[in-house]
């Protein structure tokens, strides 16, 4: 508690009369309500203090009193603390002063308010659409609350995404938004001078679903883990979860210790699957399949588990507000065992066949590297940090569910390069087996479930971070009305990764793209879940956009005539 | 090195043989609880609303056409196969069953529709809520719906008795749009 009353004494002596309030109603968030002017120097303090930045919110609270809100928050890993610094903006002079020239992980989130709710950052280094298709229309923010979240609007005509300058020297390769080496749609633009990157520009957030949107306006509280679940296809209980702990957290509702053992199970599933998808994954990138044919044979032992425990190979739908669905029964506590001692034993052999393998040492090591500063900075998280000597894990510093009585390691390597991030995500993987073994010992018996007696009051905020296998997820939600959350902001791990992404790059070889894009294992899906329908894109340097829509409809055309 | 690693990844991948099932001659086996195309039965089904109120796909409508007949319509198209609609039901009326190869042209082929006589009822939610205790999991839509079918929308105006403007009104239902 003592690093927590000097920051607040600190931020009181520096800033004085910007600061309006400092809440203390929970022991492991601090809020503090700055004004504006302040936000910049209070979000200096915070970080000069220690505290690692996660990401930024933004809200509409134009019917209460007429203001956007923001809110950056940030960690205290090694005292298990959360700041998170609120300040707002009166609607009809929107701007901010950015923190991005300070912190640049903050760069996407706030363009990402930018688009969705118009508050303006001044002092931005790159204020570029992020969020929004290129035809979104000017002036329709679709996070605030009187635009509906089935709005079809008119598109702009003519607007393609201005690509960054590429640097003198050098020529554009563009890669995606469909292309083999990428699994999801998007974009980038990677600067080569020869075989070497030097620079990449991207554009993103194809995927768009509107979810967040979707579960502030449509959906009532306990549905939306099961929304939340499918913002990624392969860490769904870690969103499920996150949800729920931050509605628990503003409710104030303590769920049953067996409910925590197994969303802790449920996590741990999820991460052996994650690491086995991903370790297949890295080796097909480098062209070595048969690591990608073994790890998935390996890989399918626990997709069945999951599917005889829940019902579902994936989109486990365990999770609950309250608690989980689906109780551990006996039979399937002896089932759980007797998959991992297999996996345990197959991964194994897997990991002596390859881990003196000169070809993918050739391949990933000294490849990708960025130095631990620079990790820092940018505020990496997951094996992509550890890798690069980053020691902070959530589950350790930030303890959910069951994971105070659990028992692990967290490895950490400083070789900053994807073979770094090869390993540590082999042994996580023999970590959690470990994790789910304690679990099954140390499960306390009673219910997995409980009630809610009263309704949810509104205007709660609360934060709560998940370990995702590929780095930490934050969920903000501000309670509602109607039996749902007024506000959702999540933040997957590839949103900050991503951002180092051309850092990683930089100086190193094309070939090389493939496999460190991958080494962080992006998930696109997460990171663009936030915002709108309407989906198209100009490709800029080679092709107009009236060019673009030409040739499509000529191939529509011949199609049509070709069925007709 | 090299060649002992190869060695290594030889035996790695004799040993399991060939694994892949030669679906679909071969099939897997469908475990007991999976959660697969729900299915709904008439005679229990009360006509809460429950399911549609809690469904998060919103694939559930419900329309009154009249005083007495409710129609209900599930549109498995959209289904994401959650089971919390089995979940919530208060008379047990919807079951995960295991069927789920359901892939198919027509969309009519996976879509349900009840047409539910309601006796007096005023549609207050009270059945429901005397067997759903759980705070957050109330009914939210109560009385009389008007979800447009065609378009698969579920309209959020509820009315306590039976309005037929309403239900008029529901046949014009467009997405807002800033087209013009
Ligand atoms: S299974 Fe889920 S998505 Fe499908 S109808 Fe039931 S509640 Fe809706
Ligand atoms: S919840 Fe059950 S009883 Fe109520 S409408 Fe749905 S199927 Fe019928």
């Amino acid at each position: 508690m003592s690093k927590r009353k000097e920051l607040e004494a600190k931020l009181i002596a520096r800033l004085r009369d910007d600061v309006v309030c400092v809440e203390k109603t929970d022991p492991r968030t601090i809020f503090i309500d700055v004004k504006r002017a302040g936000i910049r120097e209070a979000s200096k303090i915070i970080t000069n203090a220690g505290a690692r930045y996660l990401c930024s919110v933004g809200y509409d609270n134009i019917e209460r009193d007429g203001t956007l809100g923001m809110i950056h928050t940030f960690a205290l890993d090694d005292s298990d603390q959360f700041v998170c610094c609120r300040t707002s903006a009166p609607e009809n002079d929107a701007i901010i002063e950015s923190i991005t020239p300070d912190l640049p992980s903050a760069g996407w989130s706030e363009r990402e308010v930018t688009d969705l709710l118009g508050l303006r950052f001044a002092g931005h280094p790159k204020p570029k659409k992020l969020v929004l298709a290129d035809d979104w229309p000017d002036g329709i923010y679709p996070l605030r609350k009187d635009v509906p979240h089935n709005l079809v609007p008119k598109g702009a005509e003519d607007v393609a995404y201005e690509l960054d300058e590429a640097p003198p020297g050098t020529k554009i390769v563009p890669v995606g938004p469909f292309h083999p080496s990428l699994h999801e749609p998007e974009h980038f633009a990677v600067y080569v001078d020869g075989e070497t990157i030097k620079g990449c520009d991207y554009r993103g957030f194809m995927t768009h679903r509107g979810i967040e949107k979707l579960c502030t306006t449509q959906i009532s509280y306990n549905e939306v883990p099961f929304i939340a679940e499918r913002i990624c296809g392969i860490c769904g209980s870690v969103h499920a979860t996150a949800f729920s702990q931050a509605v628990e957290s503003a409710a104030g509702l303590v769920i049953p210790r067996r409910a925590e053992f197994i969303r802790t199970m449920m996590l741990e599933f999820e991460r052996i699957h994650s690491n086995l998808l991903w370790l297949g994954v890295a080796g097909h990138l480098i062209g070595f399949d048969t690591v990608f044919m073994q790890a998935w044979r390996v890989r399918e032992q626990i997709m069945w588990l999951c599917e005889r425990l829940t019902g579902n190979r994936k989109t486990y739908g365990m999770i609950l507000v309250g608690g989980v669905r689906r109780d551990i029964t006996p039979e399937i506590a002896d089932d759980i065992r007797r998959v991992m001692k297999t996996i345990e034993d197959d991964l194994a052999i897997i990991h002596r066949a390859i881990e003196k393998d000169t070809s993918i040492h050739k391949r990933t090591k000294g490849v990708g590297t960025i130095t631990k500063q620079q990790a820092l900075d940018w505020s990496l998280v997951g094996p992509v940090a550890r890798a690069r000597g980053v020691d902070i894990d959530a589950r350790r510093d930030h303890p959910y569910a069951a994971y105070d009585e659990m028992k692990f390691e967290v490895p950490v390597l400083d070789s900053c390069d994807v073979w770094a991030t090869l390993v540590i995500r082999v042994i996580e993987t023999f970590e959690a087996i470990k994790i789910v073994r304690q679990c099954l010992e140390k499960m306390p018996g009673g219910e997995f479930f409980v009630e809610m007696k009263d309704s949810i009051p509104a205007q709660r905020h609360a934060i709560t971070v998940v370990e995702a296998p590929r780095g930490e997820s934050v969920h903000y939600v501000i309670t509602g009305e109607d039996n749902r959350p007024e506000r959702w902001r999540v933040r997957a791990p590839t949103f900050p990764n991503l951002q180092a992404v051309p850092l990683m790059l930089l100086d190193e070889q094309f070939g090389d793209f493939p496999i460190i894009m991958g080494s962080i294992d992006p998930c696109f899906s997460c990171t663009d879940r936030v915002a709108v329908v309407d989906l198209q894109t100009g490709q800029a340097s080679s092709i107009s956009k009236a060019e673009l829509d030409a040739l499509s409809r000529q191939q529509q055309a011949r199609h049509a005539s070709l069925k007709g | 090195m090299w060649l002992t690693s190869k060695i290594k990844q030889l035996l790695m991948v004799m040993k399991p043989g060939v694994v892949t099932l030669n679906y679909p001659h071969e099939r897997p086996p469908v475990p007991a609880n999976l959660r697969g195309q729900p299915v709904f039965d008439h005679q229990k089904c009360i006509g809460c609303g429950g399911c549609s109120d809690h469904c998060p796909a919103r694939c559930i409508l419900v329309r009154d056409v009249c005083q007495e007949l409710r129609v209900m319509l599930y549109d498995g198209s959209r289904c994401t196969y959650c089971g919390r609609c089995a979940d919530i039901c208060p008379e047990q009326a919807i079951t995960m069953s295991n069927s789920f190869e359901i892939a198919c042209d027509q969309k009519e082929d996976i879509t349900t529709r009840m047409e539910l006589f309601m006796m007096t009822c005023q549609r207050c939610g009270r059945c429901y809520e005397m067997e759903k205790t759980n705070a957050i999991d109330r009914i939210n839509l109560k009385g009389f719906r008007y979800d447009n079918l065609e378009q698969r929308a579920l309209i959020r105006k509820t009315s306590e008795t039976f309005d037929p403007t309403l239900l008029q009104q529901s046949d014009q239902y467009q997405r807002p749009s800033t087209k013009e």
